[in-house]
């Protein structure tokens, strides 16, 4: 089995050799190759090799094409500053200005901000992997995107202000991140993750999740579907039950889940779906192999009845994670899960 | 007093509904109902269920902006020379470390910390740790606190305490919160405390504030 069809069984609840293993390596990649963060998310070239040497040395099942969280907001206006080895930072919100709206548009990915490198990326990894391992894209979710584009504090202000205001500004995040992911699914990628930090329940109560992010993920998911996206993949870290059970409807077929929700209540929420997680990222930067092996064989475990896992971190692991902490990461599943 | 008024007021305020609030605390002032009534029996109130929905982990982040707004507004109304709350709690420096500009969390300590009577001074995002220093030096607070979302900021977490002991600090208590650094512990960070929440970290300063003074 190639990891390819390793994570194709698991998402559906099939018998594979072995546990997949997908380390949530992004940041990571460049400070293991010795290469400046801040040149890793503006070079599609340098983002791939770094992927790629990550991949020979630690042999999980998927590599990412993924820059940071200012991709597409960047694309469509806003102004970052980039701080030497570090991931960039929104200097100037796109709608900072009110006028500013009336001048939205959706950037075209094969010539936006960084967008171009990102498809390089991805093209690179998908001529050079084939369907041996998982090339993962990503694009945000429309919820997040919003709060990119405007500030997270504003966002949140018209929430409840300017319900319908907020709607349009959804609506439009979810054109730019469908075409965005659309572009990467041609340029390579099997799928694109949806990385939706601010749909958290951290964040959002769940009934706003239902009213405003549920209905546009779905038009997300139904859109990359129809692209050839191999499974739709969510990712949204915290506390996150609250809203599990809204997955199925949104069409996710993979479903992140961080530290904060256990093995036992994910599985009781969505019986059918398969899971990435949940080790604390913070662990692979502040423990050591040993703990890591611990975690990971717990959540082994805990998932070997039922199928449907694949061992992850809960979030991002961080790019100044100990390599020997991600080595036993992808080590703990080598006996079979 | 018209208690069932209160009550209306203690409800906007928990919807984070502002113009409601504003105008629920207008018409109890109106009635005859003193400023200080209004901030121990609507706000304070307020701030308490929002305190038990934290721990009972009913609690996110817009409804505890949406409710901050309104109680701003309320006591933009209830002192209208920017007077404030009457400072009853010590001095708390508060900041997001160098490489990190989310200020939300920090932000929203100040809120919960202000509420409940401390003095806050506030060094901002993106500080450099020797100016938080300098900072400590000049208020000599009772504790420092730092939010921090993003990992990398944690080396120059774990030197703020010894930074302090040079400065002969020690007993200047280090609280650390934040979607990242509450992932770690005391001992992993070199600090006093790792708040849960906001909530939680003034819980803790006030244990301070009562055992210390």
């Amino acid at each position: 089995m190639n990891s390819l069809q390793r994570v194709a069984a698991t998402i559906h609840l099939q018998e594979t050799d072995r546990v997949p293993v997908i380390a949530q390596v992004f940041g990571h990649a460049a400070r293991f190759a010795g290469v400046p963060l801040d040149d890793y998310v503006r070079d599609g070239e340098t983002l791939a090799r770094c992927q790629l040497e990550a991949l020979h040395r630690y042999r999980y099942d998927a590599v990412f094409s993924v820059m940071d969280v200012n991709v597409e907001t960047e694309a469509v206006g806003s102004e970052l500053r980039y701080p030497r080895n570090q991931y960039p930072v929104i200097r100037r919100h796109v709608l900072s200005q009110e006028a500013e709206w009336d001048g939205l548009a959706v950037p075209d990915p094969k010539q936006a901000g960084r967008m171009p490198e990102m498809l390089k990326a991805l093209g690179i990894l998908r001529h050079e992997l084939g369907d041996e391992v998982l090339v993962v894209g990503c694009i945000l979710g429309p919820f997040t995107l919003a709060t990119q584009l405007l500030g997270l504090e504003r966002t949140l202000y018209l929430a409840i202000d300017d319900p319908p205001r907020l709607a349009h500004l959804m609506d439009f995040a979810t054109d730019v991140v469908i075409r965005f992911g659309q572009a990467q699914l041609q340029a390579g990628a099997h799928l694109p993750v949806v990385f939706d930090p601010s749909a958290s329940p951290a964040v959002i109560p769940p009934n706003f999740f239902r009213e405003f992010a549920l209905p546009r993920l779905q038009r997300v998911f139904q859109a990359l579907s129809e692209a050839g996206a191999t499974a739709n993949w969510l990712h949204i870290a915290g506390p996150a039950a609250p809203i599990l059970h809204y997955y199925e409807k949104a069409g996710v077929h993979i479903a992140n889940f961080d530290y904060m929700v256990s093995a036992a209540e994910a599985m009781s929420r969505l019986p059918l779906t398969c899971f990435d997680g949940n080790i604390k990222s913070l662990l692979f930067v502040e423990g050591s192999p040993a703990e890591v092996e611990t975690e990971a064989v717990n959540l082994l475990r805990a998932f070997r009845d039922r199928r449907g896992f694949i061992l992850s971190s809960g979030c991002e692991i961080p790019p100044e994670a100990k390599p020997e902490n991600i080595a036993a990461l992808a080590k703990a599943s080598s006996g079979k899960g | 007093m018209n208690d069932s008024q209160m009550n209306l007021l203690v409800a906007a305020i928990l919807e984070g509904d502002c113009a409601e609030s504003v105008f629920q605390a207008g018409e109890l002032r109106n009635g005859g109902v003193s400023t200080q009534h209004i901030v121990m029996r609507g706000i304070e109130p307020a701030m308490s269920a929002l305190d038990t929905k934290c721990t009972l982990e009913e609690f996110n982040l817009l409804e505890i902006m949406l409710a901050g707004r309104a109680v701003t507004e309320v006591m933009k109304l209830l002192y209208p020379d920017g007077s404030g709350v009457a400072i009853t709690k010590a001095t708390v420096v508060i900041a997001a470390l160098e490489g990190d500009v989310h200020d939300l969390g920090k932000n929203i300590l100040k809120m919960v910390l202000g509420g409940s009577g401390f003095r806050v001074v506030d060094c901002g995002k993106d500080c450099p740790v020797p100016k938080l220093i300098e900072v400590a030096e000049k208020e000599q607070p009772l504790a420092i606190g730092i939010s921090g979302l993003i990992t990398n900021i944690i080396p120059l977490v774990r030197q703020v305490k010894d930074l302090l002991r040079l400065r002969d600090l020690g007993r200047v208590k280090v609280m650390a919160g934040g979607a990242a650094l509450k992932q770690s512990s005391p001992d992993k960070l070199n600090v006093d405390f790792v708040a849960d929440s906001a909530f939680d970290g003034v819980h803790y300063l006030e244990s301070l504030a009562g055992g210390g003074s």
